[in-house]
């Protein structure tokens, strides 16, 4: 089996196709979103660590409002020989960059509808806004999308 | 097909191996640090970050090295107390560097990195939603890397500032194995002393943890111009009797001087300000108490 695609990670949670080089069968496999978190809170990198870890590098990871000042520390790209666990080390990690920047109006749009829509339906809008490269998503994109989509 | 017991690694996250490597990095920085010395209760509001700062103060005073931590992550106030809010940890090599108080006291505190008075500890997560299950556990890994990447250099002494609640001891003792005890602060109300009882007994009884003695906070009021005294709580239990009960050394009482909080309040030495005050008096008492317990 080879890694064809990834998917996510949306709301905590991602997942990993495989494919058969052969027959084209694929399966995929799922991060559960609260045992992905408590894993990365024990301060551990998923996939293994190669370099030792920066000084204090799961506090200024995980600060969601730190001071101005405080640096993050720097990615290291994961070199897990496991075709899982660095998929979702590398993926985790750069989750913290995010790919796309939503203005407020289009961030409202998408926390007006129920929660547990809102991960399937952020991700079709950045699907959308990847095929027709934009980097920032905002009202017309999501009016863009809502008409192709009904949504 | 393989069972869950057949699966012979992690996937090649060596989970195991990086919480070992986290212990060994945490015992290689303490090594140079002689004492480690927890200021518990169990109760809030008694005082403990005020006795912490005052004590740390003392002992600098009498030319020791020391350090502070301010394990209090959700309500930390030992930066302020110390007068360090301002000064922001930067990265040096393999460390972060401690701020260091009027005194030189080295002080390390979530409030060093956060941006306001006003806000709150959060961490990052895709969903805050039932972050209950997971926030104690980033929560311990930011202690344990406050205490293994903070450049504390050569310390005669680290004290640890415990937030409120009788389980803190324990779970500082199953991070800190080479604790080497703690001091319990209470107040001589019965209420507070009924919940210091309750931690006393998990330490000792539970964590095994060496408890160095208790100190009575606010145990009186003292008139800044005369000195004359009087009983804050005049029907209170006698805390030398909860120390006899538990068997633990009475360190002594400091007496309720609001000169000491509005010198914490604007983070200056209350000791340099006030050292003759009866307040400041039992704190020099203790610290000298302390200094000949633990042979520093």
């Amino acid at each position: 089996m080879a890694l064809f695609e990834t998917h996510g990670p949306f709301d905590g949670t991602m997942s990993i196709v495989y494919q058969c080089p052969q027959c084209d069968y694929q399966m995929a496999m799922l991060t559960n979103r609260a045992e992905t978190q408590m894993v990365r809170s024990l301060g551990v990198k998923i996939g293994g660590r190669q370099v030792a870890a920066e000084p204090m590098e799961t506090l200024r990871n995980n600060l969601a409002m730190p001071r101005e000042g405080i640096s993050e520390p720097a990615q290291v790209a994961s070199q897990s020989k496991c075709p899982f666990t660095g998929v979702v080390s590398q993926a985790f990690d750069s989750a913290g960059n995010p790919e796309f920047t939503w203005t407020p109006q289009a961030k409202k749009r998408i926390d007006a509808i129920p929660p547990f829509v809102q991960p399937m339906v952020q991700q079709n809008v950045e699907e959308f806004a990847r095929q027709n490269g934009y980097d920032v998503i905002d009202e017309s994109v999501m009016d863009e999308v809502k008409g192709i989509l009904g949504m | 097909m393989k069972t869950y017991h057949d699966i012979a690694s992690d996937g090649g996250s060596k989970i195991l191996e990086q919480v070992t490597e986290q212990q060994q990095r945490l015992k290689a920085r303490l090594a140079s640090v002689r004492q480690i010395v927890a200021v518990a209760s169990g109760k809030g509001g008694v005082g403990k970050s005020s006795v912490t700062a005052t004590l740390a103060s003392a002992l600098q005073r009498s030319s020791y090295d020391v350090g502070v931590l301010d394990a209090d992550l959700n309500g930390p106030s030992m930066a302020r107390m110390m007068g360090v809010r301002q000064f922001t940890p930067q990265v040096r090599e393999v460390s972060m560097t401690p701020a260091r108080a009027h005194n030189d006291v080295a002080v390390m505190s979530m409030d060093l990195f956060l941006p306001a008075d006003s806000t709150p500890l959060l961490w990052r997560a895709p969903s805050q939603q039932n972050a209950y299950t997971w926030r104690s556990m980033v929560e311990m890994s930011a202690l344990r890397e406050m205490l293994s990447d903070t450049h504390w250099g050569d310390l005669d002494i680290l004290l640890i500032d415990l937030p409120p609640g009788a389980d803190r001891i324990h779970n500082l003792a199953d991070l800190l194995p080479d604790l080497t005890g703690v001091i319990v602060v209470t107040t001589p109300a019965a209420v507070a002393q009924m919940v210091v009882s309750r931690s006393i007994t998990l330490a000792t009884d539970v964590a095994q943890v060496p408890v160095i003695g208790l100190i009575e906070n606010m145990s009186s009021f003292a008139c800044p111009a005369c000195h004359h005294t009087e009983q804050l709580f005049p029907a209170a239990p006698d805390t030398k009797a909860l120390a006899e009960q538990h068997e633990l050394d009475y360190l002594g009482s400091i007496p309720f001087d609001s000169r000491l909080a509005q010198s914490l309040d604007h983070g200056r030495s209350f000791l340099s300000e006030w050292p003759d005050s009866p307040a400041g008096r039992a704190i020099k008492s203790i610290s000298d108490l302390l200094i000949m317990r633990l042979n520093l």
